[in-house]
């Protein structure tokens, strides 16, 4: 149940050529003050786009904790007041979630358990809705704590719920982390330019990878259950955690990029995790906001490591309980929360030592498989379908090690599929840095070469070359990837946002 | 800083400004260029009508359909829309891809269609068997009635050797057994001749869905046998190449340019004098042949002249006193012309859009002797046509 077609997402040509261009010009045209007004109305008109009802919820529940903001500080002098303050925020944006994600998932096992029948709600998620409950919680829980002074600015705290670059798919961004950028932000043409930048390489990763090998996923699927050979199986697997990755982590950079266009800095949220050495490693570098979110909120305050390994097995088991409950209502999403929970504690208490003992090239491997079937558990909320899933991976069906489809969809997907694990390691990044060092041997060598007052002319040409040259590929590079995913956008294939249904 | 510039940015970011400049400058053009362009109402290329700008309201809004019609809008009308469709399919070609917008590109330049997996097998059985037995039912008021049952293979199937190496497809003829085993009527298989057939020419064209007038001449031959008709040598008709530049459903949907276009054959029988009625316009015209569609995209429609409910076609040389009813889609446009030798009179029915029942009209016309089923097994699951046999 990926994003409806209505939704608007930030791969598409309304969004691309229309809203960012239009909503950019007006933001930079207008005076500071009016700025926060200009990004609220046109994250409105974002969200109203493809749920033009359920916006009276975000609303909602930014009114809640806005008020409860100045409440808590007007009138909570004792702790006790304040506790029941928060208390107030979270359980009017639990009640929210709880209603809108969780109630049916609810009915279907009091139905199972206690052979009711009470009928299903069949409401629709409403996009975002777990992203925005927990941002606003953040102010509330920080504000009680005293991290963050309170925001009387309405304006601003609505702004900031309703910021469009993450309000459907994060990275959530907590109050503190913006608070002084919602009153004071510089806007640089720098900043303009890497922002645009990070914007275009989020585009190019959504539409050109993660929806590629999203497609051969979604035909590998689509086969009868058990009659994919094992190959064909794994590599489904692995098309659908490059498609995860690349598909959320594009949507990250996107919200970066926009923010940083505007001023703002959101946190990173992905650094390169299908290159971690281990599972511990892995959670530190996937989907890092909400891992932190969790952390800070939930496990740290339930203890976290220091009351003994009981205590610390116990809050493991909740966090990762309520991680993988928060990624959707099915109980596979919390056997994949449980799952990790289980293999993190194993590698705190059991093998952690041993693993990182191990040649680098096992660590990743270990990670990797461990990744990629938890992966498996995750996508298919069907529980029949997942057990059938895993045993063709097995080969347990009796089906075929080798299949011919496996090479067919090599020979479609090969050189993208190739090019989606040389991008989820840090290849990027590498052959930027080497591109800067040659590119400043060469200045440096110049400005010697200045200095003595030899030849100075013949290595100003070079220098002016080197980086000619530079430019040139990099223009050409972002132009000929530019027109490609403006190709696919016309083409209108494929392209839906996995975690808008999160 | 020494590698600080005149205009106080350094050079990394001078190339990223540069960059940012420029893609931002591409996006604009090509707002503007949406904005200022005239949109058209119809695409030639690829043979649909584009979407049109959505009207307000309130209940649309709601239920999202507005904003959805916005950006179907938006990509239909997108500057340079075809040259952008282009180069993703040189983009996917480049990559090694061989199926494009869900079309297998084969060898010899062959875009073919794949077979889905059917969903409505059974249902198109039971339209078959039903009506059978409505012929039944004549039959013992005393009518004799020849009723047969072709199911034209297509592409992926006879031009098996063709596909890319391991390209998935559902087995066609897996599912055409099925349905003429519950049919319960006599059936005439065509896959072997139209792969002995292929041998010796091309019997699907290499952009288009349909087969070729030789290809169709096969499935004529097959159908001389069953009836025990002498079919006419190809060598005794009139063939004449009416286009070169024949560019069919496929080509549209795969949007590569140097895709090699079709040529289309058509055969005129000498002996034959025709007179062909068009029943719904009341048109006649001596000719089997509509070369009005040359000038157009879609040049099969040449054949019957495109889409009629229902076609009579008379011959006043023919060998018999025989006459026919053709039950088809358009796969039998281009049979129908082998097929007038041997009928004094054709009634063609192409029940997607005759509503009045075959069987009905069969009863109403006593001097129909013979009834053939024609359908190609692509289309036969998805297109409603069959719905109209009852």
């Amino acid at each position: 149940m990926p994003a409806s077609s209505s939704d608007m997402v930030f791969s598409s040509i309304p969004f691309l050529f229309f809203f960012l261009p239009l909503c950019l010009i007006l933001y930079y045209a207008v005076p500071f003050s009016w700025k926060n007004g200009v990004l609220l109305a046109f994250s409105l008109l974002f969200y109203a786009w493809g749920e033009p009802v359920y916006i009276v919820l975000m609303l909602f529940s930014s009114e809640v904790d806005y008020w409860v903001g100045r409440l808590m500080d007007r009138f909570g002098t004792t702790k006790g007041r304040r506790r029941f303050f928060l208390c107030c925020s979270v359980a009017v944006n639990l009640s929210l979630l709880g209603f809108f994600k969780y109630a049916d998932f609810v009915i279907q096992m009091v139905n199972g358990v206690f052979h009711t029948s009470i009928p299903l709600l069949g409401l629709g998620l409403p996009v975002g809705i777990s992203f925005f409950t927990f941002q606003t919680m953040s102010y509330s829980i920080d504000l009680y704590r005293r991290e963050v002074p309170v925001e009387k600015d309405h304006l601003a705290y609505l702004t900031y719920v309703s910021m469009f670059p993450q309000l459907v798919a994060g990275p959530i961004v907590r109050f503190a982390t913006v608070q002084q950028e919602l009153h004071h932000r510089t806007i640089t043409v720098e900043k303009f330019q890497s922002g645009m930048l990070r914007f275009m390489q989020g585009l190019f990763k959504k539409v050109l990878i993660a929806n590629q090998v999203g497609a051969l996923w979604e035909a590998i699927r689509a086969m009868e259950p058990g009659t994919a050979s094992v190959s064909a199986a794994w590599l489904g697997a692995a098309a659908f955690t490059l498609q995860l990755y690349f598909d959320f982590s594009a949507y990250s950079d996107m919200a970066i990029g926009m923010g940083e266009m505007m001023g703002f800095s959101f946190p990173d949220n992905f650094r390169y995790p299908l290159s971690a050495v281990s599972v511990t490693d892995f959670w530190r570098r996937w989907h890092i906001s909400l891992s932190s979110w969790f952390k800070d909120y939930v496990y740290i305050p339930l203890g976290g490591n220091r009351a003994g390994v009981g205590k610390h097995l116990r809050n493991m088991l909740i966090v990762w309980f309520l991680t993988g409950l928060w990624h959707g209502a099915a109980w596979n999403f919390v056997l994949w929360g449980l799952y990790y929970g289980v293999l993190l504690a194993l590698e705190k208490y059991v093998w952690g030592k041993g693993l990182s003992r191990l040649p680098g090239v096992l660590q990743h491997g270990y990670t990797l498989l461990i990744v990629v079937v938890g992966f498996v558990v995750f996508v298919f909320d069907d529980m029949n379908a997942l057990g059938l899933y895993l045993q063709s991976m097995t080969g347990l069906l009796g089906n075929d090690l080798w299949g011919a489809e496996c090479g067919w969809y090599l020979s479609n997907y090969g050189v993208v599929l190739a090019a989606a694990v040389l991008l989820a390691f840090p290849v990027y990044p590498w052959a930027r840095e080497k591109a800067a060092a040659w590119s400043a041997a060469s200045e440096s060598a110049a400005s010697e070469t200045a200095a003595t007052g030899t030849a100075a002319a013949g290595s100003g040409a070079m220098l002016a070359l080197r980086h000619g040259l530079c430019t040139a590929g990099t223009l050409a590079g972002y132009g000929l990837l530019f027109m490609l995913t403006v190709a696919y956008l016309v083409n209108d294939t494929y392209n839906p946002f996995l975690y808008f249904r999160f | 800083m020494k590698n600080m510039e005149h205009n106080g940015l350094p050079r990394g970011q001078r190339t990223g400004m540069i960059t940012a400049l420029a893609l931002s400058a591409a996006i604009l053009a090509l707002t503007t260029g949406f904005l200022v362009t005239e949109k058209k109402g119809f695409s030639e290329s690829e043979n649909r009508y584009l979407a049109s700008f959505p009207q307000f309201s309130w209940e649309s809004v709601k239920s999202g359909d507005y904003t959805e019609a916005l950006s179907e809008y938006a990509s239909d009308h997108f500057p340079f829309r075809e040259l952008f469709m282009g180069l993703k399919t040189r983009a996917e070609l480049a990559l090694g891809r061989r199926e494009i917008n869900g079309i297998l590109i084969g060898d010899s330049d062959y875009l073919i269609e794949p077979y889905e997996k059917p969903e409505n097998t059974e249902k198109i059985a039971g339209i078959f068997r039903n009506f059978s037995e409505k012929i039944d039912g004549m039959r013992a008021e005393g009518r004799e009635l020849n009723l047969n049952l072709m199911l034209i293979p297509t592409a992926v199937t006879v031009l098996r050797d063709k596909l890319p190496q391991g390209a998935p497809t559902e087995n066609q003829m897996e599912t055409a057994e099925t349905i003429l085993r519950a049919s319960g009527m006599p059936t005439i298989d065509s896959l072997e001749a139209l792969k002995k057939q292929s041998e010796t020419g091309q019997v699907y064209y290499r952009t288009d869905h349909h087969w070729t007038t030789y290809g169709a001449y096969a499935g004529y031959v097959e159908y001389c046998r069953a009836l025990g008709f002498e079919p006419v040598p190809l060598e005794e008709l009139k063939s004449s190449v009416v286009t070169d530049s024949f560019a069919g459903s496929i080509y549209a949907k795969v949007h590569d340019s140097r895709q090699p276009l079709d040529s289309i054959t058509i055969y005129e029988n000498p002996a034959d004098r025709l007179t062909v009625t068009y029943e719904d316009t009341g048109e006649t015209s001596d000719s089997l042949y509509n070369l009005d569609y040359l000038e157009k995209r879609d040049k099969y429609s040449l054949f019957l002249n495109n889409l009629h409910p229902l076609v009579t076609i008379a011959n006043e040389t023919a060998e018999s006193q025989r006459e026919l009813v053709l039950i088809k889609d358009s796969y039998a446009n281009s049979m129908v012309p082998f097929l007038t030798r041997h009928y004094r009179r054709i009634h063609v029915l192409d029940t997607r859009y005759y509503k009045m029942g075959p069987a009905a009209y069969i009863r109403e016309h006593p001097e129909v002797t013979d009834v053939l089923l024609l359908y190609n097994m692509n289309t036969l699951d998805t297109d409603l046509g069959v719905r109209g046999i009852y």
